[in-house]
């Protein structure tokens, strides 16, 4: 398997304070991997250093690299990334547009699409096919849906970006277990059907049954990694995160 | 064939209108207000674009009004109409149905450039700053223009009734109110265009949330770039409408008075809202007329309205809504979304 994304060394820090004190992780093409870890552990720090949010979002990487398909994204803008890389990124707390209907999130998702109106019409209908609900509600405004509803419209939106490789911050945040499992399951067919998914979470016991590989970052640096049956038995890793 | 119904009837109004005005029904008053309500139209539906739709505080509209009046005025001055500094006109008067047009444009371009001023600092500063950024824009074109001897400075500049007297020379009608109705039309129409497209979608992303537009892959800079300069672009094309509807103009009418007014009449409509704004923009302008009698007491009363609407409806007249969302039944005729 080809790698997609490699991380080199990281180093990155807000201001004064280094939050990420030199990681390195990979993931190949097809793959599910997951990064866990505690509150504050860096977890969504390094999901914002890959996508490069500007700053003051986004913390400033003093050292180390960050390659997709072997191609530097340090000086890349983040609509780039999202656009010429086909990377998408469901950020936490969703970040729908509110003001906006549910199709019409989805169409500014197509904004840098050049891949022409039939692959757009066509990801349109599987996006409606994987949430019906969202066929249902698309003339309101998003604002108006509920929250398992809007983390199905984050999904679809980066869908729509048409993305090779997807990031995930807290998917499970504030979702009801039964719609929880209900998006656990949507993302592995997704991956089935060739999507490379990285996955944060702090739900570790969920995260590492659903990822093939997976890394444990604590205090800012990589302190475990392996496939997710060895993460699950590691006695370390089940009395830190597992609940024993 | 329904969904014409909306375009033949609106150019139907529009022939009405000038036919009235030819035929002396409507007197010169009746159609100087309406080439005013014409150019508010410009004025508030383009600024709704960055004050509504992207939700930032433009507060320096009148300045890019300004650029479009000056430099289209200084075009059609130097083409057809004789003055001491510019000396005589250059083409003859037949030749003015082109060349107008092609002033108002050039006006609009200078304007829309004029409106990197403050697209460019928009990259990095949001909100409260990038007000303060429009009002000085907003200065500093003023002043400049205070300052040029060639546009006359602070006593003002003319010469460009000779246009409008030249077209009707060649063909007797009221050139410059089909010009202003066209040119509203226009600004709404492109503004629609805008705004519905999967393109104009970005300005209410980076009204919600920038960081987020950003990862959908919105280039939010360039967004921003387009926003402002479309928006400061038709205001100028309205300032060039506006100055050859008067036939003079001076600094003094495009400073923050004129700004604020414009912005009156966006909040006054509703942000975000393309029928609002023009709604607002004709009942503006008509509740300024009705007020005349007052005098400068107007000045007390209006912004006592504004106090009342923003403690009742603070949403204006049709928040964030069109007339076809109000009245579904409308929808058989025309379409906004």
């Amino acid at each position: 398997m080809n790698t997609l994304l490699e991380v080199k060394n990281l180093k990155v820090r807000y201001g004064n304070i280094e939050a990420l004190h030199g990681i390195s992780f990979d993931v190949k093409e097809g793959e599910i991997v997951t990064l866990i870890g505690a509150n504050g552990a860096g977890k969504s720090t390094t999901l914002m250093s890959i996508c490069r949010l500007p700053p003051p979002e986004a913390p400033r990487v003093t050292e180390g690299d960050i390659l997709y398909k072997g191609q530097s994204l340090l000086n890349m803008p983040p609509h780039k990334v999202v656009s010429d890389l086909d990377m998408a990124l469901v950020p936490e707390g969703r970040r729908i547009f509110g003001n906006l209907t549910v199709e019409e999130n989805l169409k500014l998702a197509t904004y840098a699409r050049t891949d022409g109106h039939e692959h757009i019409a066509q990801d349109y209908e599987r996006v409606y096919q994987l949430f019906p609900r969202l066929a249902e509600r698309r003339k309101q405004r998003s604002e108006s849906l509920s929250g398992g509803e809007q983390q199905m419209l984050a999904l679809g939106r980066a869908i729509m970006t048409k993305c090779s490789f997807l990031m995930l911050d807290e998917p499970s945040m504030g979702l009801a277990p039964l719609l929880m499992y209900d998006m656990f399951r949507t993302l592995k067919e997704l991956n089935q059907g060739g999507l490379t998914i990285l996955l944060i979470e702090q739900n570790a016991n969920l995260a590492l049954r659903f990822a093939h590989r997976g890394y444990v970052l604590d205090t800012g640096e990589i302190v475990a990694h392996g496939t997710s049956e060895e993460l699950l038995a590691d006695p370390e890793v089940k009395k830190a995160y597992l609940g024993g | 064939m329904q969904k014409h119904t909306f375009t033949i009837g609106l150019f139907a109004l529009i022939a009405l209108i000038v036919a009235l005005s030819q035929l002396n029904i409507l007197d010169q008053y009746y159609t100087s207000v309406i080439m005013f309500m014409g150019v508010n139209v410009m004025l508030a539906s383009s600024l709704n674009l960055v004050n509504g739709y992207m939700g930032e505080f433009s507060c320096g509209h009148g300045g890019f009004m300004c650029v479009g009046a000056y430099v289209s005025s200084l075009c059609t001055v130097l083409m057809f109409s004789k003055n001491q500094i510019l000396g005589a006109p250059l083409l003859p008067p037949q030749l003015a149905f082109i060349g107008f047009p092609i002033a108002l444009m050039v006006g609009a371009g200078a304007a829309a450039v004029a409106g990197l001023v403050v697209a460019i600092p928009s990259f990095k500063t949001r909100g409260d700053y990038l007000a303060i950024i429009t009002l000085a824009a907003n200065y500093i074109i003023i002043s400049a223009i205070n300052n040029m001897e060639i546009v006359g400075g602070p006593r003002g500049f003319m010469g460009m009734s000779a246009t409008d007297r030249a077209m009707s020379g060649v063909i007797d009608l009221p050139w410059m109110l089909i010009f202003v109705l066209l040119g509203s039309v226009f600004t709404v129409w492109l503004l629609r265009r805008f705004v519905t497209s999967t393109l104009g979608k970005g300005v209410p992303a980076i009204c919600q949330d920038e960081i987020a537009a950003e990862i959908m892959s919105v280039d939010t800079n360039r967004m921003k770039l387009i926003a402002f300069m479309l928006s400061s672009g038709l205001a100028g094309l309205a300032g060039g409408l506006y100055a050859h509807v008067l036939g003079y103009v001076n600094p003094q009418s495009f400073d923050i008075m004129r700004s604020t007014e414009v912005m009156v009449m966006v909040y006054l409509g509703g942000m975000g809202s393309l029928s609002g704004a023009a709604i607002a923009a004709v009942s503006y302008t008509v509740l300024m007329e009705a007020l005349r009698f007052l005098d400068v007491w107007k000045w007390v009363v209006i912004p006592l309205l504004l106090i009342l609407l923003m403690q009742f409806r603070p949403e204006g007249i049709m928040g964030n809504k069109e007339l076809s969302d109000l009245f579904p039944k409308l929808r058989k005729y025309y379409s906004f979304k």
